[in-house]
């Protein structure tokens, strides 16, 4: 199978993964575009596998990547797609004693920014970026859950990649880091590949203009928030009380049952259809395969 | 060009009463404290990145040079002994910052902006003062010196550089730098025609140029 | 300033007026004659309110960056062993890199030290105290079997992935995973056995006991390092720990501690180092996924 080759994007055609007798992924084939692109899908859905084969630090059993036009199977073409990657791992370790410049400054030297002037100014930038730079002399025990997280994100920052591929970048972070999180990934210079997982439709909704939902390995829908919310269309309604054709059910906070499901009685009060219940619905019906 | 006020020169900024001055602040920074460190620099980078820009024409240089300088402020405030002016003292690290990150360079870097056009300055009846005061018949003499000579006398004197440091600076052999300032020593001398001029060690040289 | 020759100090030599503005710009923009410039670098140096109205020509935006990049290299941490090897010529980032070896950290090579000195200390007891046996050599058994497992839990500690908390990220830069894997472990090497060998001048043994246990403790490192590539480095690190521990227990049941050390020994073990090498060379690959499959 060929690969068009459009050297802007991330391409992936059949794709397949498995550990023991699980299958992590299973004929994955999906575009990335420039701009933010969500992976949406609950844990154990391989989207920390696809993140991390896109990142080059995992093989495939099966399938082709192409990254920027390379090849990650090539070492030469490997060691050029990490020049202009930047990754943020899902359970990502701190050196505890390190200070948060000190650590930037050792993950500028792995993305081989060798001049100690440039270093400087870069790791400068990505603080200024993430608002972290009134914490540069704290030790990195010290920090919170979420300003750890934004660490996180600033190490991916240094360089400024091409491709940046963060798994659960949100996790943790409360719903003003989060505004700030999407503004920042939003306003990131020179158009960047961004890949982002969660497992929160929310997320999906407010920062990412694509959205690819994975469930059990498989890709079951690529395309805009708007889109996926329209698969679900007919298929919401609100009641005073339990419904059993719904598949799903739960309350709202106005005290309305809110259900999803394939076949909404007649005279069900139909409401309009969320990302989150696109969301939902697919893995409905994955789950009922 | 308004009424100068007739204000003593200080070391000190012009600054509110309450802002310390900048021998207190170099004592901060050796206890490490790194808001002195800040204050330090908003007072002093701009015109040290002015100076030193005229004497290199690469701005990435001056940049390193300026971070080193104030790098290097941080690690040795405490080498200080408060015996001079602390522009002087941060003039004397930057211009050295300056010549060690020329040498990190690739030998071909922009020519020194001061090679750039001599074009006659009208001077204003202040700057005259000024010029003529602080020279006098010096600098008639000056002015008829060649570039090169001038330029030579300018890093080993008013500089206060070493040969070999100034060999650097402009780009040229030690032994060039060497030549050229006893040629421009000897060609001043004659313009003057001053015997009082005595031998030729720094000491002299330095109160005979008036420099700090 | 009064006239050059009377030789008076700067300070008190300083003109009553300042440099006017435009002589402050022409010199800003670079246009003011060599003379005129020199006059106002002179004044300059003693006056601060004509450094500031000069400030003002510089660039912002470059003076911001310059100050926050100052801030973040300050913020770095200085050791004064860095200090000393930056001096000698060592690069600024190599030495970074290295910093983050747990088996370089004072803590560690504290550790090390202390168990080195109960070993010591112990063999003199057993020394003294100790019957049977060929005199004095019993009691050396603890220290050879010690003091090459110390060097080899340095280089362990070097490459293992639990003591490398972003280990992750290491693996997803460009640089080169062998490269850096192997700068931590030969400067682990390096300085754990700088004690282990002043330490064996301590203990009561032949005179080339020091120098005899260099090659056992290379052979023992490099082996764990290659077996790394195929069995993952905490099986690697375990493994080779047991395959230099039963020889050396053995050996000393037998009333032969020095036999593990010595020329039949040496040899093996120079053979042992030169396939571990080999065998690393040819699977050096595997540390560019980290330690995945």
């Amino acid at each position: 199978m060929t690969l068009e080759v459009h050297t802007a994007d991330v391409q992936v055609r059949g794709l397949s993964r498995r550990y023991g007798s699980t299958r992590a992924l299973d004929n994955v084939d999906l575009t990335v575009e420039p701009g933010v692109t969500g992976l949406l899908g609950p844990n154990g859905a391989g989207k920390t596998t696809l993140l991390s084969i896109l990142a080059t630090v995992n093989e495939p059993d099966a399938g082709e990547v192409s990254v920027f036009g390379l090849d990650p199977r090539d070492r030469a073409e490997r060691v050029a797609i990490r020049r202009r990657l930047g990754y943020l791992p899902q359970e990502l370790g701190y050196h505890r004693h390190f200070t948060v410049a000190a650590f930037l400054d050792y993950v500028a030297i792995l993305k081989e920014i060798v001049n100690r002037r440039q270093r400087g100014e870069e790791v400068a930038r990505v603080l200024a970026a993430t608002g972290l730079a009134r914490y540069a002399r704290k030790r990195i025990s010290a920090l919170s859950g979420g300003m750890r997280q934004r660490l996180g994100i600033a190490q991916a920052l240094l360089g400024s990649p091409d491709l940046l591929v963060l798994d659960e970048p949100t996790a943790g972070l409360d719903p003003e880091q989060r505004l700030r999180f999407r503004e920042l990934v939003s306003n990131l210079p020179g158009d960047p590949v961004i890949v982002l997982s969660t497992h929160q439709a929310d997320d999906i909704a407010a920062i990412c203009p694509n959205v690819i939902v994975l469930l059990q390995g498989q890709v079951r829908f690529a395309g805009t928030p708007a889109e996926l919310a329209a698969t679900a269309t007919g298929h919401v309604w609100t009641a005073q009380a339990r419904d059993a054709h719904a598949h799903l059910s739960w309350r709202g906070g106005d005290s309305l049952w809110r259900h999803i499901g394939e076949q909404p009685p007649a005279g069900a009060q139909i409401v309009a259809a969320t990302v989150e219940d696109g969301y939902l619905l697919l893995s409905q019906r994955a789950g009922g395969q | 060009m308004g009424v100068q006020d007739r204000l003593p020169a200080s070391g000190r900024v012009s600054a509110a009463p309450d802002e310390p001055d900048d021998a207190v602040l170099l004592r901060r920074v050796a206890k490490g404290d790194e808001g002195a460190l800040a204050v330090l620099y908003d007072r002093h980078a701009g015109w040290l990145t002015m100076r030193l820009s005229r004497r290199c024409g690469s701005a990435d240089v001056v940049d390193h040079a300026i971070q080193d300088t104030f790098l290097a402020l941080w690690r040795n405030a405490g080498s200080f002994r408060g015996n001079g002016d602390v522009a002087a003292f941060i003039w004397g690290i930057g211009i050295r910052r300056l010549i060690n990150a020329i040498r990190r360079e690739s030998s071909s870097r922009p020519r020194l902006p001061w090679r750039a056009a001599e074009r006659d300055v009208v001077i204003s009846a202040e700057d005259q003062v000024l010029v003529g005061i602080e020279h006098g018949r010096l600098a008639q003499a000056l002015a008829r010196l060649s570039p090169e000579l001038r330029s030579a006398i300018e890093a080993t004197v008013l500089d206060g550089l070493t040969c070999g440091e100034a060999a650097v600076l402009l780009g040229v052999a030690e032994g060039t730098v060497k030549s050229r300032c006893h040629r421009a020593r000897q060609a001043l001398r004659t313009a003057l025609a001053d015997p009082r001029l005595g031998p030729e060690t720094p000491a002299n040289r330095q109160r005979a140029w008036g420099t700090p | 300033m009064t006239s050059p020759y009377t030789g008076q100090p700067a300070e008190a030599a300083a003109p009553a007026g300042h440099a006017g503005s435009s002589l402050l710009a022409d010199y800003a923009a670079g246009t003011a004659g060599a003379v005129a410039a020199w006059s106002v670098e002179t004044h300059l140096a003693g006056c601060g309110r004509c450094r500031q109205e000069l400030s003002a020509y510089a660039d912002p935006d470059r003076l911001a960056r310059n100050r926050s990049a100052v801030l973040v290299r300050s913020a770095l941490p200085e050791s004064r062993a860095g200090r000393v090897l930056r001096r000698s010529g060592v690069p600024d980032h190599v030495l970074r890199l290295l910093a983050a070896t747990p088996s370089l950290r004072a803590s560690w090579l504290l550790a090390v030290v202390g168990v080195l000195a109960v070993v010591t200390v112990e063999t003199g007891f057993v020394e003294q105290a100790g019957p049977g046996g060929p005199p004095g050599l019993r009691g050396l058994m603890p220290f050879l079997l010690v003091a090459p497992l110390l060097i080899l839990a340095s280089v362990a500690a070097a490459f293992a992935p639990a003591l490398d908390p972003a280990h992750r990220l290491a693996v997803a830069a460009p640089c080169s995973g062998l490269t850096l894997l192997l700068a931590r472990a030969v400067s682990a090497l390096a300085v754990a056995l700088i004690p282990v060998i002043c330490a064996a001048f301590f203990v009561p043994g032949p005179p080339w006991l020091p120098a005899a246990l260099l090659l056992p403790s290379l052979a023992l490192c490099a082996t764990a390092l290659a077996a790394a590539t195929v069995v993952g480095p905490v099986a690697a690190a375990a493994g080779s720990a047991v395959l230099w521990a039963l020889p050396v227990v053995a050996l000393a049941a037998t009333h032969l501690p020095l036999a593990v050390v010595q020329w039949h020994a040496q040899y093996a073990c120079a053979v042992v180092l030169l396939v571990a090498a080999a065998v690393l060379l040819v699977r050096r690959d595997r540390f560019e996924f980290g330690w995945n499959r």
